[in-house]
């Protein structure tokens, strides 16, 4: 079905929802193509192709919500969708208190798309499993590696937007990425090392030429033999130290302690039953001191290259940056159009967005990005005499609230007197939200900044799962528990 | 099973099945389609905010050619978009490498057939917007009180696999879920229910269950990390399973060393009171017959009588095994075998008997957050959630502020000192296929590694 086919879809649904008494309608189509493949060694163990299409309609009747989705393309379907939506609307109304109200948007006219330099759908499928199995076969060399894995994931999508009040919207978005994962084995010990990142490396906002800057066949050795080397390290001790975290890890850090936490529609509770909510609220806002002065965030769909980097969220607000921590301060909140109400605020930030078509658009996280402060890696490191360095994020955990948190890394080194020494095995640090960034004494400079990703963000029910993407350097942290005490 | 209520009849997957069965170049061709109409109504501060029902498909199709195969999906049946799966499915198995392990696609004279499970109800299908709406009216009504946060699902979920060498499995299931999140400003309560039918789930009741557990943490104190004596009601053993499944139960863990059963298959590895199967024809399960390969999927005890005698299987990791598959591929060669309907077999105490017989100790009402730590020791941490309390000679003895916990499953498992009698399910991830039930249970020595100021 052609573009302009949907858009006739989407144009007769929003109709039909008026018609029926909406107040407001939007109905948005997505249209996604995805490859998803993973190499074991010399075996391919997922080579998947996806297609999607379809399209659903969000109303406001009586001032309350409805939504329907379906995967079915014909007029008919579209009609009955938006009439569906307006009958779940009249239901939600029985149990509402207060008309749901949303700030004004500009009726943007408008198509977005990913900078795309080549295109990864059209690069063949031949050459992606040698670059992958180069890699594996690389890794496969050292003896103690049970599992050399490298994954490949390209998602394109295109989304139409119409709404009752004029806007026009037409985005591509492309998200491409890989990875490596050296999985060693020995006496019932099992130790892993990914590259770029873990949990199927790094994914961002552009095309093959981001996998093809990876060179992942050139960093195969490396990976494998940190992963043989953690076999026989030692344990990361349980203490109180300095901890320099790298900018894989610091992205996890920021990502559940800062984005979720400063999502709006938690803070106002929307997302108690599930997700949790936060240990802020609307009253903290310019007052409540989050971290050190050290610690300036961001939520920036403008930001290239990230997966959270778009024109427009999934209810036609044009992305925008907005601070959330100023100097350590807390200065905002992640927002649509329905909560920025709740805030005062004159616009939404734009962070709406939705998995696909069948789903209710969301505050989701675009970027979210710790911004650079100053100086090298060795530059943090240089100034720590005793203290432990940990790369690449392994395992996640925090409360409801997003304060009490813990953290493991793949691999750490010792720090002494400036400089990196022994390696150490699984690395785990845990803290409480403000009392760890306002241990924060120093962010590595823009040389360290880069564009990180997040594929697997859940939240929501029915659950969605969002791509992220955090823009971070390597941090210093003074005061920091290590291990855990099992 | 009223076929107007399902999301797609067996009909209509015979239909696009049939479409490219005999897909030209391949030496096989298997097709898998899955299908859901449902709809959820999100409820939080008493009013509902948001609104769903949607009506999804999917069909994978895989095209194997000699040792090699591919797939490919899309969401529309029409023979057009079908054939095109197919074609682009063919070009990537063509591409791919040989895999002198790929085990072929199974027939039933091999593996046997399939019946379903059908667990359906048609009211539970055909469940309107305003049915929910007032659903949540009674959950608010039974949590006046307070604020009250979570969900009232229901759905019709249908699931097929069809292949060219006469796999041909259907099977669909009807699933009810609520959730109810209490607020009473400096304490929250958690009550749930589900089943496979509506009529079979208390919405009020486990609203009134979520409302009480709000008020009786009131005024939470601190508590000292440490080793205790702990009592776990049913959600929060439940989720333990859950992860000890994930991190263990795969024949595919214990071939590349990660699973406990890599070292310790056919060892005592929980108290002899501890029988854990995945069986998706037990009454408290919810799934279907067949498996990702359409193998019909086996009762297996992963852990019988404290003994790993697991693991569940498909078709690739029991070849390897030189063992008979068990019905359990997850459709995923990645992940590989997945034992998705969890029961833990009950015992004989009830709640009030297994907090009697703790002196100094801790009663858990759920977790949140829980992740892997270490999967061959089945290492975890987590915190608990809406309902932390202190037993004190037997006795609850007040609310507590919640706990981070790092624990093995599996020692969790072996110092079990009691297994409560009423088996309980959890509330599942939305369209799940899978289920977990299980008893509440005292543990002895279940380690809080810190604490949180709620």
């Amino acid at each position: 079905m052609s573009g302009g086919e949907l858009g006739g879809l989407l144009a007769d649904a929003i109709d039909a929802a008026t018609g029926d008494g909406a107040a407001y309608a939007d109905a948005r189509s997505v249209e996604s193509q995805s490859q998803s493949l993973s190499v074991n060694g010399p075996t391919v163990e997922t080579l998947d192709y996806g297609d999607s299409t379809g399209l659903g309609v969000r109303v406001l009747v009586a001032g309350a919500w409805g939504y329907a989705a379906t995967s079915k393309l014909s007029r008919d379907d579209a009609v009955r969708a938006a009439r569906t939506a307006v009958e779940i609307a009249h239901a939600s109304a029985t149990v509402t208190s207060a008309p749901v109200e949303l700030v004004p948007e500009p009726a943007h006219q408008s198509e977005w798309s990913t900078p795309v330099k080549k295109d990864p759908l059209a690069v063949a499928l031949e050459d992606k499993l040698a670059l992958l199995t180069d890699a594996t076969r690389e890794m496969g060399r050292r003896n103690e590696i049970r599992s050399a894995r490298a994954t490949m994931d390209v998602v394109k999508q295109q989304t139409s937007f119409l709404s009752s009040e004029g806007a026009s919207i037409r985005q591509t978005i492309v998200h491409t990425g890989a990875g490596i994962e050296a999985t060693a084995v020995a006496d019932g010990e099992v130790q892993q090392r990914s590259y770029p990142g873990s949990f199927r490396g790094h994914l961002g906002a552009g095309g093959y030429e981001l996998i093809e800057a990876m060179d992942l066949a050139g960093n195969a050795a490396q990976t494998a033999d940190e992963a043989a080397a953690l076999l026989v390290a030692p344990e990361c001790p349980s203490r109180v130290t300095t901890v320099v975290l790298d900018g894989h890890q610091v992205m996890l850090q920021v990502h559940e302690s800062v984005g979720h936490p400063t999502e709006l529609d938690r803070v106002l509770g929307m997302e108690a039953a599930f997700a949790g909510t936060s240990f802020v609220g609307i009253e903290d806002l310019d007052r409540f001191h989050y971290g050190s002065e050290a610690v300036n965030i961001t939520s920036d769909p403008t930001s290239p290259g990230g997966l959270g980097s778009y024109g427009f969220d999934d209810e036609g607000v044009e992305g925008r940056r907005a601070d959330l921590i100023r100097e350590g301060v807390l200065v905002g909140f992640q927002t649509s159009r329905e909560t920025a109400v709740k805030v005062g605020a004159a616009r939404s930030n734009g962070t709406m967005r939705a998995e696909g078509w069948e789903n209710f658009p969301l505050i989701r996280m675009p970027n979210i990005n710790l911004l650079p402060g100053e100086g090298s890696l060795d530059d943090l490191l240089a100034d720590v005499d005793d203290g432990i360095f940990m790369a690449t994020n392994k395992s996640w955990s925090i409360d409801d609230k997003r304060k009490n948190f813990q953290f493991g890394c793949e691999i750490a080194w010792e720090i002494k007197n400036g400089r990196l020494g022994r390696m150490l095995k699984d690395p785990r640090y845990t803290g409480i939200t403000p009392v760890f960034w306002g241990s924060c004494d120093a962010v590595a400079g823009p040389e360290e900044w880069r564009m990180w990703g997040t594929p697997n963000c859940g939240k929501g029910q029915p659950g969605q799962t969002m791509r992220v993407g955090h823009g971070t350097s390597p941090a210093r942290f003074r005061n920091v528990s290590t291990g855990v005490s099992t | 099973m009223s076929s107007s209520e399902l999301p797609v009849t067996r009909a209509e997957v015979r239909r696009a099945a049939e479409a490219v069965l005999d897909h030209p170049g391949a030496d096989a061709v298997e097709v898998v389609i899955g299908a859901a109409s449902s709809g959820v109504t999100r409820y939080a501060g008493s009013e509902i905010i948001q609104n769903i029902a949607r009506d999804e498909l999917q069909a994978f199709v895989r095209v194997v050619v000699g040792d090699r195969a591919a797939s490919a999906a899309t969401n529309q049946l029409d023979a057009g978009h079908m054939t095109t799966a197919a074609g682009a499915a063919l070009e990537a198995a063509r591409a791919s490498l040989p895999d002198p392990d790929f085990p072929g696609l199974p027939s039933p004279a091999e593996v046997g057939e399939a019946t379903p499970v059908g667990r359906w109800d048609d009211d539970t299908a055909a469940a309107s917007p305003a049915q929910r709406a007032e659903a949540v009216k009674e959950i608010v009504a039974a949590t006046a009180a307070g604020a009250a946060a979570g969900i009232y699902e229901t759905g019709a979920h249908a699931w097929a696999v069809i292949s060219s060498e006469g796999i041909d499995c259907f099977d669909a299931f009807t699933r009810c879920v609520m959730t109810c999140l209490a607020d009473v400003g400096d304490a929250t309560g958690w009550g749930d229910d589900s089943s496979h039918a509506l009529s079979e789930v208390d919405a009020a009741g486990a609203a009134r269950r979520a409302i009480a557990k709000a008020e009786a943490s009131r005024g939470a104190t601190d508590a000292e990390p440490g080793s205790y004596d702990v009592v776990l009601e049913p959600v929060a053993a439940g989720t333990l399973l859950d992860y000890l499944s994930y991190a263990g139960f795969g024949a595919k863990q214990m071939l590349e060393g990660e699973s406990f059963f890599a070292e310790r298959r056919g060892q005592g590895v929980a108290d002899p009171s501890v029988t854990i199967v995945d069986d998706v024809r037990h009454p408290r399960s919810v799934g279907i017959g067949f498996d990702f390969e359409g193998l019909p999927r086996q009762r297996v005890a992963v852990i019988d009588g404290g003994v790993a005698t697991g693991p569940v299987s498909d078709l690739r990791s029991a070849r390897k095994l030189s063992e008979p598959p068990t019905g359990h591929s997850s459709g995923s060669a990645e992940f590989g075998a997945y034992a998705a309907n969890i029961i833990m077999e009950p015992g004989h105490q009830d709640l009030e008997e297994l907090i009697a017989g703790v002196e100094e100790g801790f009663l858990v009402t759920r977790f949140h957050y829980v992740n892997i730590l270490d999967r061959p020791t089945t290492l975890l941490t987590g915190m608990t959630r809406d309902g932390t309390f202190r037993i004190s000679g037997g006795e609850v003895a007040g609310p507590v502020r919640n706990f981070r916990f790092a624990q093995s499953v599996l020692e969790a498992l072996a110092n079990v000192r009691g297994v409560g009698r009423d088996l309980v399910a959890l509330a599942p991830e939305f369209g799940s296929f899978g289920s977990t039930a299980a008893p509440a249970l005292r543990v002895d020595g279940f380690h809080f590694a810190s604490t949180t100021s709620h």
